[in-house]
């Protein structure tokens, strides 16, 4: 502080040069201020503390949003059947998660600097436009695989779901979500629970495909009625900008599903260890949000505690450390929930290959946790290049089976983990 | 000829006492070519302003957002060491007194950010840790120069971090390419200085500062709770309080909207020989003397819903003269710009709890201003704090009674004699200054007729976009303004043939010729600001 700022506030409570003479004998209301600067003992305060990650719940929301939909996939099994169903849904997963993610970068880098309402035009037009995109890039599936129109119309919803959802989470009102996955969810279980009774797959099929329809309906509403300001069109920037966040997209789900497509052989054929880790892998999203959000608020923390880089350097290492272990945990807990539900109720036999389909998923899980807290601080190509780097390998090395779905996700976790403790330990991504 | 005018989060994003200027100015001068650089938060701001058609170029300048775009062939920060530019102007920001250093130093950023990737550069690991490790060194010395007993040890890494951050956004004009013009006119100082200066290193032209309210007088408020640490505010401010002094160092001349800025210019480091004072001024055409008045007296008050417009003592005030004179009525015109929604609120739910419903009304922003001072008995600006403020030059050229707090240049807007001036947050003082007009027409006629002289007088656009007519073509034939000992300006050309005839040397001869006087060469007082007696 300076005199000169007391003085302006000196000024800005209504103390002029008139009234410093008149009231404090001083000539002007420099003067006044000098006085004060040299009289008053200055102890300026800390600012206030940054408030915690909001409460648990809203993770464990964001969770059952994530997982819930994966019920949704055992009751449409009668739907799933013909020609190019794998490689359908496979199409449906990487253009649903890619444009989906693409779709957000654009509406975060929108809201960032715009703000909310500037947001919205962008995101609807978006949604439309993704829309109309999956759904050409799955006539032209359905065409050269020559799927069903059912299975055509799944992907679809598939994707039309992903895409409601991302916008009406980017703009914070996830909680019409709800709404939208009742009418599926509900269909889905009662389908499941009742023995899937073929009277009543028509109306289970309807109010599948009335929960993508609902959310979309949901997210163009709740992105209506903006004035726009600087165009309802993505700039050539926020595209560019939102490539990262799309490409990430891709490689996820195709981390995800190579799985599930290729078998443990790598040849074709059941993967049951990969079915069973998707939804426990889902349901930790909500888990994984919240061990992100806990982990920048104590890496914060951890700046205003120090002037020392190699103590910060320290400190943020074993702060992720932690974080990890926690995640580990979490996801841990929630697979060995899925596993025994399999063997109690589906007859799932637990045996090795299960297992290790299991423990490569959980790997994943772990390196796809790294990557995205490595997204949050803006370092994105390097976590992007590597996760592509494990998919190349997963399906290069194919023909080795299981070992190359634990080696690659293994590598995966073991390179991005050593970057991320390597550049989390800098100052300058954490404020 | 050129001129580059710059600004920051002002004309034509905004709507305001500075954009209004701007206009003027811009449409005064229709003789010459400008271009306008304005420092905008994210560039997604909509240009409000219809453009005159000898504005020949927008350049818009984002300070936050994405990183500006890098020079061709940028190259990025080399090496494992912080760039030597980078270390100095680490070096000069904890300097207490770094003197003419600072100019240098950022004149060597702005070479810097031609050539390689500045934003890179400061926004580096090694430049934080380069800021936290002198921070640690000169800590202990700098606090014990400030008598600073701050809660904790010192700057964290925390501070380093988001005083770099601040730093990097402020200085991203400098990535930016010159602009080429004849003259650079930083209309405001700061960070909208910056441009100016960077034409001025890059092509050599003259620069000069024009201030309505004193930039580092409003930062200083601005961040008076900011939600970062102190070392960070605290370097920050250094930074700033650094471009601001360099503006006025580099200006050949300070054109202030009032004699209080420059009190504050001085105070700064601006040579007060360099400070001419230039009001702003109203078109006379577009406000025309008022002859009629409201049946119910009434108290107008135009402007923009902020805090510092401070309409809360209005309304208290207006509590107490509607005690008196139930029949008062006060209507408020203008609306409340982003972000201030809140204290349009908070003013409505302070009218309804002093029960003013019915008598006090907010209306909005209104198409032709000159209706909102005919709306009103009296016209009332009650201030914390002001420039030179349009509202009350407009209100006295339409011949409407005043009441203002004295702030500002309000003073010199009023004198003794056109206006009552109050204390501010004062609402008796202005409910009794309001009611002794409302009271008494012939006071109010009074009033009003002596405001509408003085504004016609002193505070015309004409006058006001003359003096920088007069200024341009000065500055862009390497003219000087030089001062007199009496603080009055005296032009000295650059070769004894040249001459200023300005509008008081004109009205001086015109005075000397109807009394018969022979012709005198240029008198010695020769004002080139419109500084009234």
């Amino acid at each position: 502080m300076n005199p000169l700022e007391i003085a302006s506030a000196l000024e800005f409570d209504g103390i002029s040069n008139r009234a410093a003479h008149a009231g404090y004998d001083v000539p002007d209301v420099f003067a006044l201020a000098r006085l004060l600067y040299a009289r008053v003992p200055r102890k300026p305060a800390a600012p206030e503390a940054e408030p915690g990650p909001r409460a648990i719940s809203r993770p464990v929301v964001h969770g059952l949003l994530y997982g819930l939909p994966a019920a949704c996939f055992p009751a449409a099994g009668p739907l799933l059947v013909g020609p190019g169903v794998l490689a359908a849904l496979i199409v449906a997963l990487l253009s649903g998660w890619g444009l989906s993610q693409g779709l957000a970068a654009v509406g975060f880098q929108r809201l960032g600097v715009s703000g909310p309402e500037q947001a919205r035009p962008v995101l609807r037009t978006g949604l439309v436009g993704c829309l109309a995109l999956v759904t050409l890039v799955m006539v032209v599936t359905m065409l050269t695989v020559h799927a069903r129109l059912a299975v055509l119309a799944f992907g679809i919803g598939e994707c039309a779901y992903m895409l409601g959802a991302c916008v009406l989470l980017v703009i914070g009102e996830e909680r019409w979500l709800p709404a939208a996955l009742a009418p599926g969810v509900t269909g889905a279980a009662l389908f499941l629970l009742l023995g899937k009774p073929g009277a009543l797959a028509d109306q289970t099929w309807a109010a599948l495909a009335v929960t993508p329809l609902i959310a979309c309906v949901i997210a163009v509403v709740r992105t209506a009625g903006t004035r726009l300001r600087g165009g309802c069109l993505p700039s050539r920037r926020e595209l560019l900008g939102a490539l990262p966040g799309a490409s990430l997209g891709v490689v996820a789900a195709g981390l995800l599903s190579f799985p599930l497509a290729v078998g443990t052989s790598g040849h074709g054929g059941a993967n049951v260890g990969a079915f069973i880790a998707s939804v426990p892998l889902a349901l930790s999203m909500g888990a994984a949000e919240w061990n992100l959000l806990r982990y920048r608020r104590g890496s914060g923390q951890l700046l205003g505690q120090t002037d020392d880089p190699r103590w910060f350097r320290r400190r943020a290492g074993r702060l992720l450390l932690w974080t990890m272990l926690r995640h580990a945990a979490g996801t841990i807990v929630i697979a060995g929930a899925a596993l025994a539900v399999a063997v109690l109720v589906a007859q799932v036999s637990p045996d090795q290959a299960v297992l290790l389909a299991l423990g490569s998923y959980l790997l994943l899980g772990a390196a796809m946790f790294l990557v995205l807290l490595l997204q949050t601080v803006q370092v994105r190509l390097v976590p992007l290049a590597l996760a592509a780097a494990a998919l190349c390998a997963e399906i290069t090395l194919r023909r080795y089976g299981l070992a190359v779905q634990v080696a690659a996700p293994a590598a995966l976790l073991v390179t991005v983990g050593g970057y991320a403790y390597r550049r989390l330990g800098e100052a300058v991504l954490h404020a | 000829m050129r001129v580059v005018l710059t600004a920051e989060g002002t004309y034509p994003h905004q709507f305001g006492g500075v954009s209004v200027w701007c206009d003027q100015l811009i449409r005064g001068l229709t003789g010459y070519e400008f271009t306008v650089v304005a420092l905008v938060a994210t560039g997604t701001e909509p240009v409000r302003w219809e453009l005159p058609s000898h504005l020949s170029q927008l350049v818009t300048l984002p300070l936050w957002g994405p990183p500006p775009p890098l020079p061709r062939r940028a190259r990025w920060p080399r090496g494992r060491t912080v760039p030597l530019v980078v270390q100095e102007l680490v070096d000069v920001l904890l300097d207490d007194n770094p003197g003419g250093r600072f100019g240098t130093v950022l004149r060597d950023l702005h070479e810097y950010a031609r050539a390689r990737n500045l934003t890179a550069a400061l926004s580096h690991e090694r430049t934080v840790r380069l800021l936290a490790a002198a921070w640690r060194e000169r800590w202990p010395e700098m606090a014990a120069r400030r008598g600073a007993q701050p809660a904790g040890t010192g700057p964290t890494l925390h501070d380093a971090v988001t005083a770099m951050r601040l730093v990097e956004h402020a200085l991203r004009p400098l990535s930016h390419p010159a602009v080429r013009a004849d003259v650079a006119h930083a209309v405001t100082n700061g960070l909208g200085a910056l441009p100016a200066l960077a034409a001025k290193w890059e092509h050599q032209i003259p620069m000069f500062v024009t201030e309505h309210g004193v930039y580092m007088r409003e930062q200083y408020l601005h961040l008076r709770s900011p939600d970062f640490g102190w070392p960070a505010k605290d370097l920050y401010l250094r930074f700033l309080g650094q471009v601001c002094a360099l503006g006025y160092r580099e200006a050949e001349v300070i054109t202030p909207g009032n004699v209080y800025n420059k009190r504050w210019e001085v105070q700064l480091g601006a040579d007060p020989d360099r400070v001419r004072t230039v009001y702003n001024g109203v078109n006379p055409d577009a406000f025309p003397e008022l002859t009629d008045e409201p049946e119910v007296p009434t108290i107008s008050w135009v402007g923009r819903i902020d805090p510092i417009k401070d309409l809360e003592t209005l309304l208290r005030a207006f509590a107490l003269v509607k005690a008196d004179m139930p029949a008062a009525r006060l209507r408020i015109f203008g609306s409340a710009p982003g972000g201030r929604q809140w204290y349009l609120d908070r003013c409505q739910a302070l009218a309804a709890e002093l029960g003013l419903d019915d008598s006090a009304t907010f209306e909005g922003r209104i198409p032709d201003v000159r209706d909102a001072y005919a709306a009103g008995h009296v016209v009332v600006l009650c201030s914390i704090s002001e420039g030179f403020p349009y509202s009350l030059i407009e209100a006295m050229a339409c011949g409407r009674p005043c009441v203002a707090t004295d702030v500002g240049g309000v003073s010199e807007a009023l004198a003794d004699d056109a206006g009552v001036m109050v204390l501010p947050r004062d609402p008796a003082g202005l409910a009794a200054a309001c009611l002794k007009l409302l009271h008494d027409p012939d006071l109010r006629k009074s009033f009003g007729a002596k405001a509408r002289e003085r504004a016609l007088e002193h505070f015309t656009v004409d006058r006001a976009v003359h003096a920088f007519d007069e200024i341009y073509t000065l500055m862009s034939t390497g003219n000087q303004i030089q001062p007199a000992p009496d603080t009055k300006s005296r032009v000295v050309a650059s070769n004894a043939t040249a001459r200023l005839d300005s509008h008081d040397e004109r009205r001086a001869k015109r005075r000397r010729s109807a009394a018969g006087g022979s012709g005198r060469a240029l008198p010695p007082d020769l004002r080139v600001s419109g500084e009234p007696a």
